[in-house]
């Protein structure tokens, strides 16, 4: 097995830079090469980080003081918080803005967008992607994503305002007298997520046609680092599990536009009945989560791709169990294609199904929870360099654990039946997805950053921020475990006396939301900053986390093509830390007289 | 204005210190052994850890104290407390995990903190340790299991209820924003509803069947009253968009689908007084509503909710719920007795015209009442 190589002779792209005129526009906008797309999708998933984490404070402020008004709010936002309170039609659509925005802008494309574009080349030995010009336009799809995403906030109806699960016949039906947002806000929203797809899949593609071919000499299959499996794990998931989004959107868009009825049935309205027949809601729901459910591990295996290569760098010891790792992420690949209907035990679906489901969930559990005990073991008895990457790294298992315990509870139907739509769920997915997968996503800026841009971040800014955001992130989304009778996605609680026992609770998480997003600014400050002024990467210090892989081999700014001479060749597998009396034995460094390959 | 400009100068100025200080401390460690100055970190950060460690835990255990007294009391209805074990076990399951891997892992954070003469130690795979941690949570997640699925079974088990006639049924159709609750009056039957569009219109949203006489006696409520210890049934549907009817502390929640009927099947195990009375004695509960000046006790009201996204005004769709005894309940229907069709649709018509059993069924409650009276009457003497 580890004598497989499959090689492809890649030296005409050695000196690509060569061949080209590169303009200013090939270089920074239209270019081809996977570490300038890297960046790209990067700088755009923290725009809309930012934009998404504003959104929360200003519905965070709605929670916290529903009977207070703030007139900077309405100088901000206009006519949607009329006397500075926001009106209850936009804190929908911010909702929903908000859930769209974190869960496929910047945890889908931002982050895997930016992490496989950056290190599957650089990890594997390869000149570029497969294809360097489908690359392209995979980021060019998310921007134009982006663009109508963005452009739906200014139109008069506001942007969608049906939720980020986009349900119909909420969303269903084009008529803005049943929701404001399900006018044009809603057609820019499938039209923003139908570009969204076309690029995830191009990039996807791309994204395992490279790890499959175009590894370099000795890089098999079992001495790929941990991250590049979990890359090319999200990048099959992508591939499987978008098309039915686009699906489910396509029917959704004929239900509204032209007046078919897949997802409609019975409609009375004001006491009109309606033309649709036949369809049902449920449908709807099944395709959408058959996405929804993957796309959470979408958004988690690169974090935790990441993390193993972190904390094995940074321990300088090698991941505890390699393989199990791999199997684990497969298991959960698998696996995770037979649960998306716990995200429906009370929707009507029938209960015989929802068994199956119940076990198939739970079965999950089992490979997520090897994985934490397995980060765990690779810490002990280690020697821990706490640099920002590790800190967040650290953060992240925290997260992972403190998230995914309350799977349990609700992968279990029964339990499901009390804590469904509750701030019960809220608190789970934001712990475990939300704030966990962030943290993935800053172990790997603050790892990669010195050889994104040849520079280093600060790191004491960095402690700042990973404190402000473990702190904050708990003191924000822990307490939601209490309100597990509490419904989410409401305006105001004061409606409900059964629901109103937690006003000063509410209070002290918009606090902490402040608090985190505080830390954000830090982070933004000491990004932009290192970025053209922060310390220097010299040439002497080409691998300066001490790390194993290959694309610590590269030069402080390697052009396009990677390597200057000829592809580095593999003889071991990443992990070889603290082992063969040396703490580092980099992956092309051959093995030594009478060593045996891992 | 001005107070804006102030606070925004003082946030920059704030990130700016940050940013100083920060810069100035990696300007300070230039030329000094990078080792030495890893130590260091790695020792300060590591005991940072072990601190959160501490206080995270002293923090979440503070929280249960705190938060939990306000979490929704103890479950309302039989199959309720099916759901609280569960979710009891599995918090306790789920607390125990917690607590030993964050030991594990920022303890081990704290030990292993970078020290420049230590190495180490290779360690890269043990089958045994990985077995363990297989099927240690193989089997804890098995258990969970089919307990689980045990209580489901038992929760969804509609036959259990066939033929008794001893059900309380109702029906209760979700639409923005509201709720249209209809019981089936005394004869325990709904009339029919037929979707076309003669039937549908502003006077009958539901379409219901005028001609079918079950539909007589029927009438439409704006609270739910339901019986102690009655098995109930409650029939769900939905007018325009999805909807949710969630009873918090009945754990009843099951979706309302437009053209597609669902249902849930429940018993209450408390009256409204009952339930009060049981909160009177919990601290949290003694405390004083500032709005009424009552303990919170006594302000208690079950409440129905909406729980799936349903428009700019799901957070609003509240009902009361009431629970009480039978003979209560029946004098509740009695004092009803607007039953839709003979107030509205057909106010010439008499109920007497009716062959069916309402007003017997009227009559023989009415009577119960007087009887069980008469009873504590007698008793008393
Ligand atoms: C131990 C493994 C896990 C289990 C058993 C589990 C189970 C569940 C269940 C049953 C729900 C539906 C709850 C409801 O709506 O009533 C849910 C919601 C959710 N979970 Fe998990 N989960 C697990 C791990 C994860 C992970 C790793 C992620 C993401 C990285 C995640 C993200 C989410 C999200 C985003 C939702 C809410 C979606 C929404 O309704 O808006 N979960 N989880
Ligand atoms: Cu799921
Ligand atoms: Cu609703």
């Amino acid at each position: 097995m580890s004598e497989v190589t499959a090689h492809h002779d890649l030296e005409h792209g050695a000196h690509h830079d060569d061949h080209h005129e590169s303009s200013w526009l090939t270089t920074y906008i239209f270019s081809q090469d996977h570490k300038m797309i890297a960046k790209q999708f990067l700088v755009t998933g923290i725009f809309w980080a930012f934009i998404g984490g504003l959104l929360s404070l200003f519905f965070r402020l709605q929670l916290a003081w529903p009977n207070e008004t703030f007139p900077i709010l309405e100088s901000l936002l206009g006519s949607w918080a009329e006397g500075g309170k926001l009106s209850n039609e936009f804190y929908y659509a911010l909702v929903t803005m908000h859930g769209t925005i974190l869960v496929f802008f910047v945890l889908t494309a931002g982050l895997s967008g930016t992490f496989a574009n950056f290190l599957i080349p650089l990890q594997i030995g390869a000149r570029d992607m497969a294809s360097p010009l489908m690359n392209m336009l995979s980021y060019w799809f998310f921007f134009a994503a982006s663009v109508v995403l963005f452009l739906s906030f200014f139109i008069q109806t506001g942007p969608a305002s049906g939720g980020w699960t986009a349900y119909p016949p909420l969303n269903g039906m084009r008529d803005i007298a049943i929701n404001k947002g399900s006018g044009l806000g809603f057609d820019m929203w499938i039209g923003s997520m139908t570009l969204f797809i076309v690029g995830s899949t191009l990039g996807s593609l791309n994204y395992v046609a490279t790890v499959i071919n175009m590894r370099t000499k000795g890089m098999s299959f079992t001495k790929m680092p941990l991250v590049i499996w979990a890359l090319m794990f999200t990048a099959v998931l992508g591939i499987l599990a978008f098309p039915a989004l686009l699906a489910a959107c396509g029917l959704l868009e004929f239900d509204r536009l032209l007046g078919t009825s897949f997802y409609l049935n019975n409609i009375v309205i004001n006491g009109d009945l309606q033309a649709y027949k036949g369809g049902s809601p449920l449908i709807f729901q099944h395709l959408f989560w058959f996405l929804g459910h993957p796309e959470v591990y979408i958004i988690i295996f690169p974090a935790m791709g990441i993390v193993s290569e972190v904390l094995s760098v940074h321990a300088k010891k090698p991941v505890f169990g390699y393989k199990a790792m791999i199997l684990s992420l497969g298991a959960i690949l698998v696996i995770g294609f037979f649960v998306w209907a716990h995200h429906m035990f009370v929707t009507g679906m029938s209960p015989t199904i929802g068994k199956v489901f119940v076990i198939f969930t739970l079965l999950i559990a089992i490979p997520s929870a090897i994985k934490v005990f397995n980060w765990i073991t690779t810490i002990w008895r280690g020697n821990l360099r706490f640099t920002p990457p590790m800190m967040f790294a650290i953060g992240f298992v925290s997260l992972f654990i403190s998230g995914g315990i309350t799977g349990i509870h609700l992968g279990n139907s029964t339990i499901d039946i009390q804590l469904h739509d509750s701030y019960f769920v809220v608190g789970h997915f934001h712990i475990v997805m939300g704030v966990a997968a962030f943290f993935g996503m800053w172990a790997g800026v603050y790892q990669w950053f010195p050889k994104m841009f040849g520079r280093f971040m600060n790191p004491t800014l960095g402690y700042i921020h990973f404190w402000g955001s473990i702190i904050g992130g708990y003191m924000v989304f822990f307490p939601m475990h209490f309100m597990a009778g509490v419904p989410r996605r409401y305006y105001a609680f004061d409606q409900f006396q059964s629901f109103n026992n937690f006003t000063d609770v509410n209070v002290f998480m918009t606090l902490a939301a402040f608090l985190v997003f505080a830390a954000q600014i830090v982070f933004l400050i000491n990004f932009f900053y290192s970025m053209f002024k922060g310390k220097e990467m010299t040439e002497d210090n080409l691998n300066p986390w001490g790390a194993n892989t290959l694309e610590w081999t590269t030069s402080v700014h390697p052009g396009h093509g990677n390597w200057e001479g000829d592809l580095p060749e593999v003889h071991r597998w990443p992990y070889d830390y603290s082992t063969n009396g040396k703490e580092i034995n980099p992956q092309n460094m051959p093995l030594g007289e009478g060593e045996e390959a891992h | 204005m001005g107070t804006t400009i102030l606070a925004l100068l003082a946030v920059v100025l704030f990130f700016t210190i940050i940013f100083f200080v920060a810069k100035a401390s990696e300007l300070s460690s230039i030329g000094k052994d990078a080792n030495e100055e890893m130590e260091s970190t790695s020792n300060l950060q590591g005991k940072l850890l072990f601190a959160f460690l501490i206080l995270g835990l002293g923090a979440v255990a503070w929280s249960f104290f705190e938060l939990g007294p306000r979490m929704l009391p103890q479950a309302a209805s039989e199959h309720g407390v099916l759901i609280d074990d569960m979710f009891n076990i599995t918090t306790v399951v789920a607390m125990l995990v917690f607590v030993l891997t964050h030991i594990a892992l920022l303890s081990f954070a704290y030990m292993y903190r970078y020290r420049r003469d230590k190495q180490a130690y290779f360690f890269p795979h043990s089958n045994k340790l990985e077995m363990i941690w297989t099927v240690i949570p193989a089997i804890v997640l098995t258990f969970l299991v089919f307990r689980g699925i045990s209580a489901w079974n038992q929760i969804f088990d509609f036959e259990k209820l066939e033929g008794n006639t001893e059900v309380l049924k109702f029906e209760a159709t979700a639409k923005q924003f509201g709720w249209i609750l209809r019981y089936p009056g005394p004869d325990g039957e709904f009339g029919n509803r037929i979707i076309d569009s003669e039937h549908i219109n502003q006077m009958n949203e539901l379409g219901i069947d005028w001609e079918d006489k079950n539909s007589h006696d029927d009438f439409f409520a704006d609270e739910i009253v339901l019986v102690k210890g009655k098995p109930t049934i409650v029939k769900l549907g939905a007018q325009d968009v999805l909807h949710g009817f969630y009873l918090p502390h009945f754990r009843v929640k099951m979706d309302c689908v437009p053209g597609m009927p669902t249902q849930f099947m429940f018993t209450p195990a408390y009256t409204t007084q009952e339930y009060q009375a049981l909160l009177s004695t919990k601290k949290y509960w003694q405390q004083i509503n500032p709005e009424t000046g009552n303990p919170k006790w006594q302000d208690f009201t079950f409440e129905l909710a909406c729980t799936e996204l349903c428009g700019k005004s799901h957070f609003a769709m509240q009902k009361v719920v009431r629970v009480v005894t039978q003979e209560e309940y029946d004098k509740w229907v009695i004092e009803k007795n607007r039953s839709y069709y003979y107030s509205v649709i057909n106010p010439d018509a008499s109920p007497e015209l009716v062959e069916v059993a309402p007003v017997e069924l009227v009559v023989d409650s009415l009577l119960e009442v007087v009887d069980s009276t008469l009873m504590e009457v007698v008793a008393a003497h």
